[in-house]
């Protein structure tokens, strides 16, 4: 009888250890790990164990940052309607002032780098006049000049800037590119009087001179034919080639103005990705 | 008289941790963590929670689950994978879902392997089952991909619920009698008037500039002839020779478009009509 009390004994206590010893965890480890995942830019994996606290984490308390993080990891996978979503969720659970502001901007954030512009800068103005965030009026317009820098609009992003400071960086970065651009007005209408000169101004030498003698060409035959009184050839050549290699020659100023402006813009942002070091979206 | 403390004291620490632990990665918790990334449409976490409990947990509907999370990841490789690697229970409740799923990963994959190798004998579902009537539908539209539908309209109907019916037989008129613009009509009308093959096909625009195009370079060549001019005279007529070869050519060319347009248009209608019926594979409400 004794030994078989001393049995069960043995048993019950070989129990309770071994289920003492099974691999509880607890929270605050989980979410070690999981922002270690994080940090180690395994965006997968951190999502998965950023998930699996949520989904044991009944009570909530940590709904803030496993929602904050999950938004960072989503928008480094370029999910940003998920971490738009979970940037939300972390704002609704968010305690401090501070941690309602920097969720509002991560969401901003976000809308600048999928470029809904027009969203980004309706946040930006409910922050900006949001008492509760008067004192940030800095941050807001700083990333204000943002979304007007993915916008490509760099006049208005100046003025963001410098509303922040006169002697911002970025202002004077957004001023350097903004005098870079060619005018795209400009070069169609200087072609207009002179054949080739837009393309000139955009520095496209060799495919101005190509327009300028095309154009000088069939002008001269279109002319010269209606002077010896050729009508029906002047029409013809005049419609068929001259007006034809004239709109040509317009169509190609403005081309390469535009396509010069894209690269400029384009240049500008990956100095921005690769060399700026302050905040970026 | 020690013991019964001790046991106390140990339990003490088995229910302390309770409070703020707990064992994320036990079976269980993993189960109940992949059932709800399953739910929430997460299917490539869901199924690799679900193949870490596998082999733990012998549980069907947890193998069903696996095979349902590669089909909505819509990738056929894993599916077939999956196929050729995985045992399961052959005595599965899901045994026929998983089977079906198979089949319907077969048909997305290639219909045309579907409609030349799957008959009623490549399959082990029960006459008279949902499986073998959804099997039958799908059989019935692997003929709509490929035109030859050896059965007469009623009897193709036959399998098709009620409210399916409707759509399936506008899809059973198209294949009978497809809404084709005839190349050789199109080209003959361009002949005998300019413009009228593109006309007849739909493209009016281009019909009407044709016709005044031919017709204008036509004119020019008449009255240079006549005034005398046969140089450009024949520069006209090369011209005109040029655009009314070109317009019957296009008119042919317009109405082979016309009609590879409306092939891709009704295989794009019979595949988002297949979709949103799953491929007639039948479901279960896991998440409710």
């Amino acid at each position: 009888m004794i030994s078989a009390i001393r049995m069960i004994y043995k048993a019950t206590l070989f129990l309770i250890v071994a289920m003492n010893l099974h691999a509880q965890v607890t929270f605050n480890e989980q979410f070690n790990y999981s922002k270690k995942l994080y940090d180690e830019e395994r965006y997968f994996d951190a999502v998965t164990e950023f998930k699996r606290l949520s989904f044991f984490d009944k009570a909530d308390r940590f709904a803030f940052e496993v929602n904050k993080y999950l938004g960072l990891c989503y928008k480094q996978g370029a999910k940003f309607s998920d971490a738009i979503f979970h940037f939300t969720m972390a704002e609704r659970n968010a305690i401090t002032v501070d941690d309602v502001f920097n969720t509002k901007i991560e969401i901003i954030k976000v809308n600048i780098l999928r470029r809904s512009t027009g969203r980004a800068l309706v946040l930006l103005d409910s922050l900006y006049y949001d008492i509760r965030f008067k004192e940030k009026k800095d941050d807001v317009s700083y990333w204000r000049g943002w979304a007007y820098i993915f916008a490509d609009d760099w006049e208005n992003a100046s003025l963001s800037f410098e509303s922040v400071s006169p002697d911002h960086k970025l202002k004077a970065f957004a001023d350097s590119i903004k005098n870079e651009f060619y005018n795209v007005n400009l070069a169609t209408v200087l072609s207009v009087f002179i054949p080739g000169a837009g393309q000139f101004y955009t520095g496209e030498y060799i495919s101005g001179l190509i327009s300028l003698g095309w154009n000088m060409l069939w002008g001269y035959l279109t002319i010269s034919a209606f002077v010896d009184d050729r009508v029906f050839d002047g029409f013809m050549i005049g419609s068929l080639l001259w007006w034809r290699f004239y709109t040509g020659n317009l169509q190609n100023a403005e081309k390469f103005a535009v396509e010069k402006n894209l690269n400029i813009t384009n240049d500008a942002l990956r100095y921005l990705k690769n060399d700026y070091s302050g905040l970026k979206p | 008289m020690f013991k019964i403390p001790a046991i106390f004291f140990l339990i003490s620490f088995f229910i302390y941790p309770q409070s703020d632990s707990i064992n994320f990665h036990s079976p269980g918790n993993k189960k109940l963590f992949a059932d709800y990334l399953f739910c929430e449409g997460d299917y490539l976490r869901a199924v690799g929670e679900y193949k870490a409990i596998r082999d733990v947990i012998k549980n069907d509907t947890v193998d069903y689950k696996i095979i349902l999370c590669y089909s909505y990841l819509n990738i056929p490789e894993l599916l077939n994978n999956a196929r050729m690697n995985e045992n399961f229970n052959k005595k599965s409740p899901f045994k026929y879902d998983i089977e079906y799923a198979f089949v319907k990963n077969d048909f997305i994959n290639s219909s045309l392997i579907f409609y030349k190798n799957y008959t009623v004998d490549s399959v082990s579902f029960p006459v008279n089952s949902i499986y073998y009537r959804s099997f039958i539908k799908l059989r019935m539209c692997s003929y709509l991909f490929y035109d030859r539908i050896p059965i007469p309209q009623k009897d193709f109907l036959l399998p098709f619920d009620d409210f399916e019916k409707e759509k399936i037989s506008s899809f059973y008129d198209w294949i009978k009698a497809p809404p084709y613009k005839s190349t050789a009509i199109a080209g003959i009308l361009s002949a005998v008037v300019p413009g009228s093959g593109k006309m007849y096909v739909g493209e009016w625009g281009d019909g009407v500039t044709a016709f005044i195009v031919t017709g204008l370079l036509a004119f020019l060549a008449y009255d240079n002839f006549r005034a005398g001019h046969n140089t450009r005279a024949w520069i006209f007529t090369g011209l005109g020779a040029f655009f009314y070869a070109g317009n019957i050519y296009g008119s042919v060319a317009s109405a082979q478009i016309f009609n590879a347009r409306i092939d891709f248009e009704f295989e794009e209608g019979l595949n988002l009509f297949l979709q949103q019926k799953n491929y007639f594979m039948p479901e279960y409400d896991f998440c409710n």
